[in-house]
């Protein structure tokens, strides 16, 4: 449907396609290029040093080192044998922490470990509207996710958003659980990086965050605070 | 606005800060822990010199190809279902920005730290149509408050003590809050939530766009980035042309240097990247994402052998922290965005008005270490000479210095007139000199002296040593086993091999 007038967002558009043309020329210019280059150029070096391309760990050691790091960057972490075992980790940190509200992911695996009781609240991501969901993950104490991935290296879980697993889940809630299958667990952020390259074009998800420990800062007078924006309280479970 | 003022000569700039103790004090303790994590940081890396070379290739290939990699980024962002508009000067890109927000109808904007943002002056644009922005890292918000702008690039309220930011909290709290650096934290907190909740847009910077997939990425420890992208319904994203990386393994570079140069952190808490608006069926993210790229002085520095490499910077604070000067006087008295030995160096590019603001570029040692602490190795120093010499050429430089100078180019034009200026000297600074320094602001040295303390002529020269010194050497080398002279002699020759910058 399209009325007369157009819309400004789309006169802005239509203004870009023009300008563009005379900006990306004026570059090229500049670099002594009557037209903007349009084949790819050639490139003698690309990503990691060499050293590291070629650093890997087996795959134990990428799960030690990678709870070593997320501890020490201030998070829980700790590896359990099977989702079963995540439930009774769960149960009991929902019953410390006294949560009475908590939001997870829509995944078949976390529907077995996470359900709603006479004491508990529970969301499940993508079922209300938007404005809804946001609510239910800003009230909620804890929010729980399956990532993609680990970095062993840097101590860092990578989540994709997807329709069933909102960015929301691991940023509103003030307590935030991450759970990772060992095998998923990689040496260093190429290892990840490189999959993600495959993605390009249609199946990229629209966010792809990594998150190593709880939120933090350091602008009052240098002094380090945990859970500014994001959780303060963030828990790493290794499965498998 | 506090920092904004050009009205100010640089010289009444510096003296302020100067007499500013807390600042002073504040300045060099956040700068110290910076820089000495970041030693930490590089030393545990092994191999830390070979990263920021690899840095430093990837930069120059992207900003030598940069209309290749800009046009493929644009083409994949809106293939991807984002807008991207182009601004060459700052007043375009505020007038793109203030046309999306009224066609949103935002009455306010949540912000995370962007310095294009600042370099726009977007904020006072904004407020002058009735929309709020809203500056969410804590340190921005603090000055937000204060009316300031910010005096680090990474630590912008560094300059702000405990009981002043509970001053200002408690004034918008309506009751009085502790100096507590977490209860200060969690009224921010609970303030900042409110006002992400409520805000029509979300606005960012950008730390780096992935050409091959339209992408860009955030860093930053807080997740108030993430809250911008995560919770409004339009995000806006600010970016300087030159950011552009070509590929995702590229990142794993500039993930790798920026954060440990930075603030020594192997990686940020949240690294974001954000691939075009939500996807339909998604729950949450953007509806609506606009890239803005902006010029605004950046292509004059394209094919200047001098100066192009300054678009390679990845915007990590290091030199600051390294700067000597910068950790005397902060960042304010530099007078525009950015700040330091960077600073120093776009400040008089980036803006046209040279006699308004070519004098920055002095603002230095040329001690180098801002180019020893860069992890994309741009050769500041030099840089900060350049623009020196183009003062000098332009003739925006006083008579007394002038003056000087021709003084000096006789001076050291033969031996005999170095040796009788010297002698004429050491005799002249004899009621003056204290202690081997001189004080007082008299001649020459007045200029010099109002802000430093120049060093006395030494009683005896280099040259009147050398005699002795030689012979002393002499003496020793001789003395030598021959084997352990061997050994040195070999040192030397690899350090001489390794000096090759």
């Amino acid at each position: 449907m399209k009325t007369e007038k157009k819309s400004v967002i789309a006169e802005l558009h239509e203004q870009s396609l023009q300008k563009q043309e005379t900006f990306i020329k004026h570059i090229a210019n500049r670099l002594g290029r009557e037209q903007p280059l349009t084949t790819p150029p050639k490139r003698s070096v690309s990503g990691a040093v060499d050293s590291w391309r070629t650093h890997t760990l087996d795959p134990e050691e990428r799960i030690s080192q990678f709870l070593m790091n997320w501890e020490s960057l201030g998070g829980s972490a700790v590896r359990l044998a099977d989702m079963a075992e995540a439930k009774n980790y769960l149960d009991r940190l929902i019953g410390e922490m006294k949560a009475k509200k908590i939001i997870r992911e829509d995944h078949p695996e976390l529907a077995q470990i996470v359900s709603e009781s006479p004491d508990l609240h529970l969301t499940v991501w993508g079922d209300k509207d938007f404005a809804a969901m946001r609510k239910a993950a800003a009230e909620a104490e804890i929010g729980i996710v399956m990532a993609d991935f680990a970095i062993a290296n840097t101590g860092t879980l990578v989540i994709t958003s997807t329709p069933q697993r909102g960015r929301s889940l691991s940023l509103l809630p003030t307590i935030f659980v991450g759970i990772v299958k060992a095998k998923d667990i990689q040496t260093k952020m190429g290892d990840v990086l490189s999959v993600i390259q495959t993605w390009n074009g249609k199946e990229m998800p629209a966010g792809i965050h990594f998150v190593s420990g709880p939120s933090r800062s350091a602008d009052i007078e240098s002094d380090l605070t945990i859970g500014v924006h994001g959780p303060s309280i963030v828990h790493a479970l290794v499965i498998g | 606005m506090g920092g904004f003022n050009p009205a100010v000569k640089l010289e009444e700039r510096i003296r302020q800060a100067l007499n500013d103790e807390f600042l002073r004090n504040a300045v060099k303790f956040t700068t110290g822990r910076l820089r000495s994590s970041k030693q930490q940081a590089a030393e545990q890396m092994g191999n830390w010199e070979e990263w920021r070379e690899r840095g430093r290739q990837i930069r120059l290939h992207t900003i030598a190809h940069l209309d290749y990699y800009l046009n493929q980024f644009v083409q994949n962002l809106r293939e991807a279902g984002g807008y991207v508009h182009f601004a060459s000067t700052a007043q375009e890109a505020v007038e793109i920005a203030m046309q999306i927000m009224e066609e949103k109808q935002a009455k306010s904007v949540v912000k995370s730290k962007s310095m294009v943002s600042e370099e726009l002056h977007l904020n006072d644009a904004m407020a002058a149509k009735g929309i709020e922005p809203v500056e969410t890292d804590l340190g921005e918000y603090i000055i937000q408050l204060a009316g300031e702008t910010p005096s680090h690039i990474l630590a912008p309220a560094i300059h702000k003590n405990r009981q002043q930011i509970a001053d200002l909290f408690s004034e918008i709290g309506g009751e009085k809050l502790p100096a507590d650096t977490a209860v200060l934290a969690g009224f921010a907190r609970s303030q900042l939530r409110e006002k992400f909740l409520q805000a029509d847009i979300g606005m960012t910077g950008c730390n780096f766009a992935i050409a091959e997939s339209g992408s860009f990425v955030l860093f930053s420890n807080e997740g108030n980035a993430r809250m911008c992208s995560t919770v409004p319904r339009t995000q806006i994203t600010l970016m300087g042309m030159e950011r552009i990386i070509p590929s995702w393994e590229d990142l794993e570079v500039m993930a790798a240097i920026l954060p440990r140069a930075a603030t020594g952190q192997k990686l940020t808490v949240y690294m974001s990247a954000i691939n075009g608006p939500k996807r339909a069926a998604d729950g949450d993210g953007p509806d609506e994402l606009h890239v803005i790229i902006l010029d605004n002085g950046r292509s004059q520095q394209l094919g200047d052998p001098e100066f192009q490499e300054v678009l390679n910077c990845i915007r990590c604070g290091a030199c600051l922290n390294a700067c000597p000067v910068y950790r005397h006087i902060g960042g304010h008295a530099y007078g525009w965005v950015y700040s330091g030995p960077i600073g120093a160096v776009l400040t008089p590019l980036l803006n046209e008005d040279q006699d308004q603001w070519g004098e920055v570029a002095n603002a230095s040692s040329l001690c180098g270490a801002c180019y020893e602490a860069c992890p994309v190795k741009i050769p500041l120093h030099d840089m900060l000479v350049y623009l020196r010499r183009r003062n000098v050429e332009a003739g925006r430089t006083d008579a007394t210095e002038r003056l000087g100078m021709k003084t000096y180019k006789v001076a050291v034009s033969s031996q005999r007139f170095y040796q009788l200026a010297l002698k004429l000297g050491q005799f002249g600074q004899k009621p003056l000199a204290r202690n081997g320094e001189i004080t007082a602001k008299v001649g020459p040295l007045e200029a010099w002296n109002r802000l430093r303390v120049a060093p006395a002529l030494a009683k005896k020269s280099f040259r009147d040593s050398w005699k002795e010194l030689d012979m002393e050497l002499q003496h020793e080398l001789v003395e030598l086993k021959p084997e352990t002279k061997a050994r040195m002699e070999a040192i030397l020759r690899k350090r001489g091999n390794s000096h090759e910058n």
